[in-house]
């Protein structure tokens, strides 16, 4: 919706950004065909998780957090647990790691399905939504619902549940899948790999705005593998790289008025975490296979058009199927499902790879392994100065297209970032006043 | 093999009365056959598969939409019914998918060609949400709602075996 306003400028209303996970807002404002200011509002109030785990005990906060979300819930399971652990000075089984890793391909699978063609993919192929474009490629959506179904199996058998998974304890699992459960996914997976392989490229035929930025990409790595349910330090484009325990000291989080979700700087500027940066920083830790289909897809070892994050999110939906093929091969019965966590006072962080981006949580418990303090760092919170810079760049770049065009360049240049905004809260109006 | 027909209790077993359509699910497991197939379910995009092939399907799910706690109501979106109404996902078609409910997965299905020919959706208002058990409204009404999961069933020529089947208000 346009309005005209008294000074001869305009306000275009879109009511609520659309196929977003949560809900929030945005203001463009444009003066003599100049961007001026551009403001991501986030008004959900402030969900207090972090202020009511303090004063619950240290094996809480992998069933607490997860329940932060419903589509990454065990981005937070995995964060809480490899905080605590650290804390503790617990080290797990090489069984267990592989375990979470394959939860975590079981997540990566159900967000990186739904987002690439049920959310994004509708902005490529001028398709308001999926429910219009599943009637002219029924094909895509049913695949797109196969894929998500295996995400779902996978967390089902290994979680517990497939929405927020009831599995997951400080130290490991309650209880291992056997082999036979294990072996019982293959026949899907494998179907999902050449599914998301042949994705790859379809995907990659898309029309693509032509627009890159210098992106101070950050994320996880780890020397053995891609990123996922941890790595060892955090690295950055702009060259600095550091272990997960320094996080606090280049990743700061502050207050912007006009959002409720905190904002964070890297050394004291925006940064971008996601599948682009784990792309651009982790193309080496990549399958051959996935390697093989990035480039045939058109894409190089870096990627800075943040465009075609769809084409970088479906080589991760591959790598995801490859992966939880692999871990299911290496697996055999026997192994613990835990390790016993004793507590002890201390401050600790975890951090893994969320289909979203980088997220960390930082924990202080006492000798009772009592939570003295908690911090939950989200990848949509770290993003938003990048998303507005985003939306700065690519409103002044089409500044000369209709209200209409306009707007829906910027939701799909937000939606590039598959932000939850459930997550850092919820509600996303759109505004963009010319004047 | 799809069975022909489906019974599908949805929501969460952790919050509250979101746990009465797996509840009622598990109660009408007692009174079909081979042909009826029973499923509890938390996720609703996983309804357009599950269902796919399917000629019956019977959906269970918490509701609110004001009226009194513990009534059920149910409303038929099958083939030959209207398309659900105004939803975030259905009606405006373009929520997330933390906004993809029953409605979006009906009517991406009937997009995709795959709804099932009868789709009823039996719903119980319910009356919190947070974790910890069902209330004592909503307990009270899984009778009225297996009755009512039973007279949908029998009224596409599934029948059901126990006790007779009820209808609902």
């Amino acid at each position: 919706m346009t309005h005209q306003l008294k000074d001869g400028g305009q306000v275009l209303n879109v009511g609520m950004l659309a196929r977003v996970e949560g809900e929030g807002g945005m203001h463009i404002e444009i003066k003599d065909r100049q961007v001026v200011s551009v403001k991501l509002n986030i008004f959900e109030p402030p969900r207090f998780y972090e202020g009511f785990l303090r004063g619950r005990k240290y094996t809480e906060p992998p069933d607490i957090t997860a329940r932060i979300c419903g589509i990454c819930p065990v981005a937070y399971q995995s964060a809480s647990t490899e905080a605590m652990e650290t804390i503790c000075g617990v080290t797990t089984t090489p069984e267990i790691q592989l375990m979470r890793r394959l939860l975590y391909c079981g997540e990566w699978i159900e967000s990186h399905s739904l987002h690439i063609f049920m959310l994004h993919a509708p902005d490529f192929l001028g398709y308001e939504s999926v429910l219009e474009m599943a009637k002219d490629h029924a094909d895509v959506v049913n695949m797109a619902l196969r894929l998500k179904k295996c995400g779902n199996d996978v967390m089902e058998l290994v979680g517990g549940r497939a929405i927020h998974p009831v599995n997951v304890k400080v130290g490991g699992f309650y209880r291992m899948p056997s082999l036979t459960e294990l072996v019982g996914l293959r026949p899907d997976l494998e179907r999902g790999l050449e599914d998301a392989l042949a994705a790859v490229q379809l995907v990659s035929t898309f029309d693509f705005p032509d627009m890159e930025q210098d992106y101070n990409y950050v994320s996880l790595r780890h020397p053995d593998w891609y990123p996922l349910e941890r790595g060892t330090e955090m690295v950055a484009t702009s060259g600095v790289r550091f272990p997960i325990a320094e996080v606090t000291d280049h990743i700061k989080e502050f207050h912007v008025e006009h959002s409720n979700a905190l904002h964070a700087s890297f050394d004291g500027e925006k940064f971008f975490v996601g599948p682009l940066a784990r792309y651009s920083l982790n193309f080496d830790q990549l399958s051959p296979r996935c390697q093989e289909a990035a480039l045939k897809a058109g894409l190089g070892e870096t990627c800075r058009n943040p465009f075609k994050s769809i084409i970088v999110r479906t080589v991760e939906l591959a790598y995801a199927f490859e992966e939880a093929l692999r871990i299911i091969d290496l697996w055999q019965d026997g192994h613990a499902p835990s390790v016993p966590v004793a507590p002890k006072a201390g401050e600790g962080i975890g951090a893994s790879e969320a289909p979203r981006g980088t997220i960390w949580h930082r924990y202080k418990i006492d000798a009772d392994g009592i939570i003295l303090d908690a911090q939950i760092v989200p990848p949509t919170s770290q993003n938003q100065a990048s998303i507005e810079a985003d939306l700065r760049l690519a409103a002044q770049q089409w500044v000369d297209l209709d209200d209409h065009t306009l707007t829906h360049r910027c939701e799909a240049a937000i939606r590039n970032y598959d932000p939850c905004i459930s997550c850092a809260t919820h509600f996303l109006d759109l505004r963009v006043k010319r004047s | 093999m799809t069975a022909d027909a489906m019974v599908i209790g949805l929501g969460s077993p952790d919050r509250g009365d979101d746990a009465v359509g797996a509840a009622v699910a598990e109660r009408v497991r007692a009174v079909v056959g081979d042909d009826v197939q029973v499923l509890a379910r938390e996720d609703p995009t996983c309804l357009v598969q599950a269902w796919d092939g399917c000629r019956v399907v019977v959906l269970i799910d918490a509701m609110i939409s004001g009226v009194a706690g513990g009534t059920v109501s149910v409303r038929r979106a099958g083939t030959r019914d209207a398309p659900l109404p105004t939803h975030a996902f259905a009606a405006a078609g373009r929520g997330g998918s933390h906004a993809f409910g029953v409605a979006g997965a009906v009517e991406l299905s009937r997009a995709l060609g795959t709804l099932p020919e009868h789709v009823a959706i039996v719903g119980i208002e319910v009356t919190t949400l947070t974790h910890g058990p069902m209330s004592a409204q909503v307990e009270a009404s899984i009778d009225k709602a297996v009755a009512a999961v039973r007279a949908e069933l029998a009224s596409a020529g599934i029948t059901t075996h126990g006790e007779e089947a009820g209808t609902c208000a």
